[in-house]
Formats: structure tokens, sequence, C-alpha cells
């Protein structure tokens, strides 16, 4: 029985996108990760100093790009261990359209926030 | 009849808590634990912090009031923390993946080995990047 | 053979209990005497009413599994001594509906286990280049899953997902693709490649460390997952 949205797809996609998102974070949250709190004086970044590095359209894209992933895999893993949990297909359907718009939200949210300070 | 008398035999299932009954149990066991730990810890940690960086859309006071306090050791050691969430995580998921795909099954506990020795050379240059830069 | 006696913490429980608890016996045992043996000695000796299930004594039928000091063995099979422990505690396979005592109901597992159609008998992979007798067309010898349950009582995921499908079916899926002898393989992904198939595994491999057998219940599910991936990815075909 296959559904729509994420179980739409099959386990193994499903899984590869789960890997490949966690491959792609390891280089998307190292640089997060080193530019947020190594190279400002004192590690973390005033105001201006934050719109001064979010100026750059490279760096903007960047950290674009790591919001949909980091979430993209976000809602993966919390769907996984939810269906670890035994659910029923009608529950699996609520986590489905749960940790979906849950993800939407977050990526919507982090999107207005990069534009309301650039 | 078989269904009937079944029904009167408690199955014994630890649930969730299964997931971190550790005791007695192999390295792999221990590791998917920890790396569903973490993995939990590092979604609410993002929620978190997608949640305070909305100080940043009030304003140049209120996100460098906040910083101030981000320097304060509380919240340093607060991201000592998330840095070791993340390079368990991360590093751990690396051997998921590669195992997954069929690359070192057999010698999965000197790959993690491996990889934690990495994780712990970073966690030092890190931490120390943390506090004391 | 210089005797010694050991405490046993025997897990006990009726059909109509409340709840389990746990019974204490003192058994002399010798350097060779297994699990399995002390408890036939407590039913004998001090408590007839201790229900446990054996037949083989030779780690071959897969009918004497149990937890022994927390970890899934075949009481058959492990030596007391060798265990170290001044006290022993015995008590059932998890994750299975439990009947009396050290004994639960195999059936569901069995139940699942026969959906991979996994037939008893396999190619050989040993002594490739010795001599096949006339009339026989390769050498054979037995699966090498038992069907003893081990690997599934010890795995995290069956311990919160009653509908996974489980290490030992997963693992017999596999041998199937990889030996068909006649049974359709694509019916057998698709059965694997769902929700509770063998995307629920997370790698704790605990199966593989518990299996009594070699079959190495993990290893197949990787193998098994490298496969769907190739079809996936349209890498593979058959
Ligand atoms: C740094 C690079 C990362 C890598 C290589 C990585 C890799 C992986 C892999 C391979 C899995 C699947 C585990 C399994 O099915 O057993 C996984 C699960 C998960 N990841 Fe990540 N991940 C990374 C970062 C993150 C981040 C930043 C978060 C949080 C926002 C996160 C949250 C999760 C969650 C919640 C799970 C599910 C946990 C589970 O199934 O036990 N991961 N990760
Ligand atoms: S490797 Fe998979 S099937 Fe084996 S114990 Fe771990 S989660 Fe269960
Ligand atoms: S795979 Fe191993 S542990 Fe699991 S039922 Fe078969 S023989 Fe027993
Ligand atoms: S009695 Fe047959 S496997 Fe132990």
């Amino acid at each position: 029985m296959k559904g729509n949205g994420i179980q739409g797809i099959s386990g193994a996609v499903r899984w590869l996108l789960q890997a490949v998102s966690g491959l792609l974070l390891i280089a998307l949250l190292g640089v997060h990760m080193i530019a947020n709190h190594y190279i400002a004086a004192g590690g973390l970044r005033t105001y201006e100093e934050v719109v001064a590095y979010l100026s750059h359209p490279v760096v903007l894209a960047w950290e674009v790009i790591f919001l949909i992933i980091v979430t993209f895999h976000a809602v993966l893993g919390v769907r996984s261990v939810l269906y670890d949990l035994g659910p029923s297909p009608h529950t699996q359907q609520w986590i489905d359209r749960l940790v979906g718009l849950a993800g939407i939200g977050a990526v919507l949210y982090g999107l207005w926030l990069l534009w309301a300070i650039t | 009849m078989l269904q009937e008398t079944r029904a009167l035999h408690p199955v014994r299932r630890r649930g969730w808590k299964g997931w971190f009954a550790v005791r007695k149990r192999h390295l792999g066991y221990v590791a998917f634990a920890l790396n569903r730990l973490t993995g939990l810890g590092l979604v609410l940690y993002l929620i978190i912090h997608l949640v305070v960086l909305s100080m940043l859309a009030r304003g140049p006071e209120t996100w460098d009031a906040f910083i101030e306090l981000a320097k304060s050791p509380a919240f340093l050691l607060l991201d000592v923390i998330l840095l070791a969430g993340i390079l368990f995580h991360g590093l751990n998921g690396l051997r998921v993946i590669l195992v997954g795909l069929g690359i070192g099954v057999h010698r999965h506990k000197e790959l993690f080995w491996g990889l934690m020795l990495l994780a712990a050379i970073l966690f030092i240059f890190g931490a120390w990047g943390f506090l004391v830069v | 053979m210089s005797e010694q006696k050991v405490t046993f913490r025997v897990f006990r429980y009726k059909q109509g209990d409340t709840a389990p608890h746990y019974d204490t016996f003192t058994v002399t045992v010798n350097e060779r005497t297994t699990v399995l043996e002390a408890l036939q000695a407590i039913r004998r000796d001090q408590d007839g009413t201790l229900v446990i299930r054996h037949s083989c004594h030779h780690a071959s039928c897969g009918t004497c599994g149990m937890r022994v000091n927390g970890k899934e063995v075949l009481a058959c099979v492990t030596n007391v001594l060798e265990l170290g422990t001044p006290t022993v505690t015995v008590e059932p396979l998890q994750n299975a509906p439990l009947i009396s005592d050290l004994v639960v109901d195999m059936g569901p597992f069995y139940e699942t286990f026969s959906q991979a159609h996994l037939p008893f008998v396999r190619r050989s992979e040993y002594l490739p280049d010795a001599e096949v007798a006339e009339g026989v067309p390769f050498h054979m010898r037995f699966e090498s899953c038992i069907e003893c349950g081990l690997c599934v009582s010890a795995c995290p995921v069956v311990a919160s997902d009653a509908e996974y499908l489980g290490p030992a079916a997963l693992a017999a899926v596999w041998r199937v693709v990889q030996e068909p002898r006649g049974t359709e393989v694509p019916p057998l992904l698709d059965w694997v490649n769902s929700e509770h198939g063998c995307w629920r595994c997370h790698v704790a491999l605990e199966c593989s460390e518990v299996c009594p057998s070699n079959v190495d219940p993990g290893g197949n599910i990787m193998a098994l997952r490298q496969e769907l991936v190739r079809r996936a990815l349209g890498l593979s075909h058959g």
C-alpha cells in the first residue's frame, strides 16, 4: 500500500535521503559552526556583524541551504523515531502531516527571519 | 481458539525504553541509543535555536544584550555539550551510512572507534576554541 | 571434577498471576554443567512446576532460547561456571507472548518467519572443491537459522514496534534473494521494503551479537538494503 507524501516514496529512497542529507550536513553544519563560533571576535556575532556576514550572497545561500537540509533531515529523523513506536496506519498519516507541516513551518520561518534582517 | 489462548499471554515488550536498555548490550546497541538521544537532542536544540534567533528581528539592542548573556560560562557550557552531540551524531551517522551501504559491516566496531577518535580530537580543539578564544 | 554451589534467580509467571516474580534456587554444578541442565535439576529435585522447553541439547533445535544474566542464549550450550557470576539470573525471551515461566509462544515469530519462504536446505559453501557423488547435483547443507528467536528478543526496534518484521525474517529474505531456489523474489522484496520492513532497522547489530548460529542477521539486513537501494536507483534488475 502506497500513500501520498513521505509515505509515497519507497523506503529505499527515504533511507537514501536521510543518508545524503546527513552527509551534506557534515559540510553544511561544519561550516555553520566554524563561521558562527570561531571567526568573530569572542566567538559570537553582534547584530551588526550578523548583518554584515549575511550580506555576502554565497554565505546567505549557504545558510539557506543549511536551513532546508537540516530541517529535512530532522523531519525524516523524528518521523523514523515515531514510526519505531509501531503506530497504526491512521496514526502514521497524522505523523507524516505533523512532521511535514512542522518542517515547512520551520523553513518558512527561517526564510522570513533572514529576509527581515538582511 | 489459538487467538483466544494467545490473548491470555502478555507480551513482555520494553517499548521505547528498550531503545535505551543498554545494560549488557554490545557496542552497536549503545551507539544506536546514543545516536537516537543526540539526534533528538539536536532537534530540540534546533527548535530552541530558531526561537532564540527571532530576537534578531527585534533589532540590535535585543540581540546584542542576548549575545552578552550568551558569552557567560553557563551558556558556553551548553555550546560545549552541543558540540559533543553534533560530533557524536555526525560521525556515528557517517558509520551508519557506510555500514548501510555495505561498507565495513564486519568492521563496524573498528570504524566506530576510529571515528570517535576523530570526534574526540575535534572536540578538544572545538571546546578549547569555545572557551578560550 | 570439582563441584560448586551456584544460586539461580529464576523468572516465574503462571497464567492468572498479576505480576511475575523471581524464585531463588541453589544448584550444585561442575565445570561441564549447562544452564539447561541446572534448570532441569531444579525441576527434578526442587520445584516440579518450573516450566522449561528444550529438545536437542546441542544448539540445533532452537527451542531453549532464554535470557541468562540479561543476554539471549541457548541454555543448552551455556556453561554455568563460565558465566562467572555467583548468581545466575534466568528469564524468558522478550517481545513474545509469555506462556509460563521460561517458555514463550513462538507462534507469532514462526508466522512472520515463514512468510520469507526460506527453503530448509541450501547449496553448501564449504569445501567447494570436494568431490560430489554421482546423482547429487552439489553439496547441500541446512540453512543456518535455527529459528530460535534470540535476535528478535534482543532487537531494540522489535521492543517498540510489534509490527516490525524483525531480524530473523529479514535475514531469511536476504538468503532467498541470494539463492532463490525457485522462490519468486520481487514479492519478498516488496514485503521487506515497507514501513515495518528493513528500514526500521537502525543498525544496532545486537541481533548478530546474540545469534548462536552465525546467520549474521544484521549483515544480511544491510545486504538487503543495498539491494533495495540499487533497485531504487535502477542499478539492479531481476
Ligand atoms: C552532522 C551530520 C549528520 C549526519 C552525518 C547525520 C546522520 C544521520 C543518520 C545516518 C541517521 C539515521 C540513523 C538511523 O536510521 O539509525 C540520522 C538520524 C537522525 N538525525 Fe542525523 N545526522 C547529522 C546531523 C543531524 C542534525 C544536525 C540533526 C538535528 C537537527 C539530526 C537529527 C537526526 C534525528 C532526529 C535522527 C533520527 C534518530 C534515530 O533514528 O535514532 N541529525 N542522522
Ligand atoms: S541491526 Fe536492526 S534488526 Fe538487528 S538488532 Fe539492530 S535494529 Fe534490530
Ligand atoms: S537469525 Fe540467528 S538468532 Fe535469529 S532466529 Fe535465526 S538462528 Fe536464531
Ligand atoms: S535444546 Fe535444542 S537448541 Fe538448545
